[in-house]
């Protein structure tokens, strides 16, 4: 479960290009609700998602996990509850060490590191196993650096990091922005599979209307650092992509009146 | 003809010293690499750690303090030295260079004043090289002993480490600091303790070589880095980068190798006084040379350390 309680970051405070990223936002998500967020840019999306990680510390407002009060803990603190997958592939593994490497970070994600080997037959084994799921052959490339995989391969090897372990919430920013659509296909079709069979709580940033439509149990629109519209059960069931993109409509002529 | 056999013969007169030199020197070429390439922490703080430890270690031994106890003493303000330069550069964002250079210059006047004047000489105190059987004292060969074990030593339990859960997530802080952060690894910790083990083998490397030379000497100092961080550019040529063990003995095969060239080229009559020149031009070439082999094909990018 994961709240949001009047959350504000204003940045440039006092300056004349003062900006308030997060205006009292306020969200709620259930356990297993999967949030889809729209948002032109600079509505917020980007500044929530570092608020709920920790990458951005709130001026006021509250941050809740699982019921667990966050605001002011670190972001390694908050990785045990929390994973994330970034829009570059570039952000999300260690570029210079190996697959299994980054599969044995994001296993010991939140759990005490240890002074014992990190990579034996058994975690190999498992992390063949759920690299498999994938269908990308990446379960036979444990030893080859991340460097040298596509950024399709490295965006699927950051979202099974990410699910392995089942975390509190799952952030997905904008993940298959930066993939050809048919790579960006296979792995919206994986984060779909994974994040329905192990029930996650997940808030996934999109600028793709078809697939703010087509995924998740709720559509959250964000303008001005506020949530402006949220859509869901059977309106979410219902909408369709321009009627979606309607409601895009109304702001940008508010944008025009009021510029 | 002459000029040749001349060299030649100097040259290897010089191997036994030498080699026993660079296996006492690897520890600041280990010292070096450490946070370069596996934290992409550039960092400096080996100029003022390697005298440190040799003032420490020269006091102690002046005050009947046995050898090994010196060296460790050594060890523990290196690693103090270096973890302050972590802290300087995560607290307040001062370039990690920087914030070397900041610290070997405090260094500087930290080192005068533990040892009250600018050399002390400890010439007949023991040393761990006294320990080696059937060999003279103070002869090349106990040397060479005696740092290698130790430098096998190190090689295999920093070896052992990096493959750990815990020096796994180290190596993870320098390859993506962001990613690591995410993945719940205390950044600071691993960046503290890393740079901090690193001005620590620095540190022990000065307190061995004041062993080896029998004086200690605040000046020691100036130079070491530029000298590692050839050492450290000849290694990785021969050992490659590709995985934890060869990155780990490129400061090792780097340090034998670069301190025999270096008494090659004295040999062959360069003045001593050009060696630093000529080291700086070689470490130049070494650093410019992926730019310019870039640059022929592609776009040219960015090297680490200019960061």
């Amino acid at each position: 479960m994961l709240d949001i309680k009047s959350a504000r970051k204003v940045f440039y405070k006092g300056l004349p290009d003062e900006k308030v990223a997060l205006d009292g936002l306020t969200l709620s998500l259930k356990s297993g609700e999967f949030g889809v967020v729209i948002g032109s840019n600079g509505a917020g999306k980007s500044s929530m998602l570092n608020a709920i990680s920790g990458a951005l510390s709130l001026d006021s407002g509250q941050i809740i996990i699982n019921g667990n009060d966050v605001t002011g803990t670190p972001v390694h603190k908050r990785a045990a509850r929390l994973a994330r997958v970034f829009q570059d592939p570039m952000k999300g593994t260690a570029a210079s060490m190996t697959v299994a490497e980054n599969m044995l970070l994001a296993e010991l994600r939140g759990k005490k590191r240890a002074l014992r080997p990190g990579l034996n037959a058994s975690r190999l084994a498992t992390y063949r196993e759920r690299l498999s799921v994938l269908g990308l052959g990446l379960e036979n490339r444990l030893d080859t650096k991340v460097e040298l995989l596509s950024g399709g391969q490295r965006q699927s090897l950051s979202l099974i990091m990410a699910v392995g372990g089942s975390p509190d919430v799952l952030l997905l920013d904008e993940h298959t922005a930066a993939l050809d659509p048919r790579t960006a296909d296979i792995v919206m079709q994986a984060t779909v599979r994974t994040v329905e069979a192990l029930k996650l709580t997940t808030l996934m940033v999109t600028h793709n209307m078809q697939h703010a439509v087509d995924f998740g149990d709720s559509i959250i629109m964000l303008d001005a650092g506020r949530v402006h519209l949220e859509i869901t059960g059977e309106g979410k069931r219902r909408i369709t992509v321009p009627e979606l993109i309607g409601h895009f409509a109304v702001k940008t002529d508010r944008m025009l009146l009021v510029s | 003809m002459d000029f040749i056999q001349t060299t030649v013969s100097s040259f290897v007169s010089l191997i036994p010293v030498t080699l026993a030199q660079s296996f006492i020197l690897s520890f600041v070429v280990l010292g070096i690499m450490i946070p370069f390439r596996m934290l992409s922490f550039p960092d400096l703080t080996s100029e003022g750690a390697f005298p440190l430890g040799g003032c420490i270690c020269g006091i102690l031994l002046a005050a009947g303090v046995t050898p090994p106890l010196a060296i460790a003493a050594a060890f523990a303000i290196g690693l103090a030295a270096g973890c302050c330069t972590a802290f300087i550069h995560l607290r307040f964002r001062i370039h990690t260079l920087l914030a070397g250079i900041l610290m070997s210059t405090m260094l500087y006047s930290i080192n005068l004043g533990i040892m009250g004047k600018s050399n002390l000489s400890v010439f007949g105190a023991p040393t761990v090289f006294d320990w080696v059987p059937l060999t003279q004292p103070g002869f090349p060969v106990s040397k060479i002993i005696v740092a290698g074990i130790i430098a096998l030593i190190v090689l295999i339990a920093l070896n052992l480490y990096f493959k750990t859960e815990k020096g796994t997530a180290m190596r993870a802080v320098g390859a993506n600091p962001d990613m690591a952060e995410a993945q719940g690894i205390n950044v600071w910790a691993a960046t503290i303790g890393g740079v901090g083990i690193a001005s620590a083998f620095s540190a022990a490397s000065g307190a061995l070589m004041v062993q080896s030379q029998g004086f200690a000497d605040v000046n020691m100092g100036i130079g070491i880095l530029i000298n590692g961080l050839a050492a450290l550019m000849i290694g990785e040529a021969f050992t490659g980068k590709q995985t934890v063990l060869r990155q780990l003995l490129a400061p090792f095969v780097g340090s034998i190798i670069y301190y025999q060239l270096v008494s090659l080229c004295l040999a062959a009559g360069l003045p001593p006084s050009n060696l630093k020149l000529a080291t700086g031009l070689f470490v130049l070439i070494m650093l410019a040379l992926p730019s310019i082999r870039r640059s022929r094909g592609g776009a040219p990018s960015r090297e680490t350390i200019r960061e």
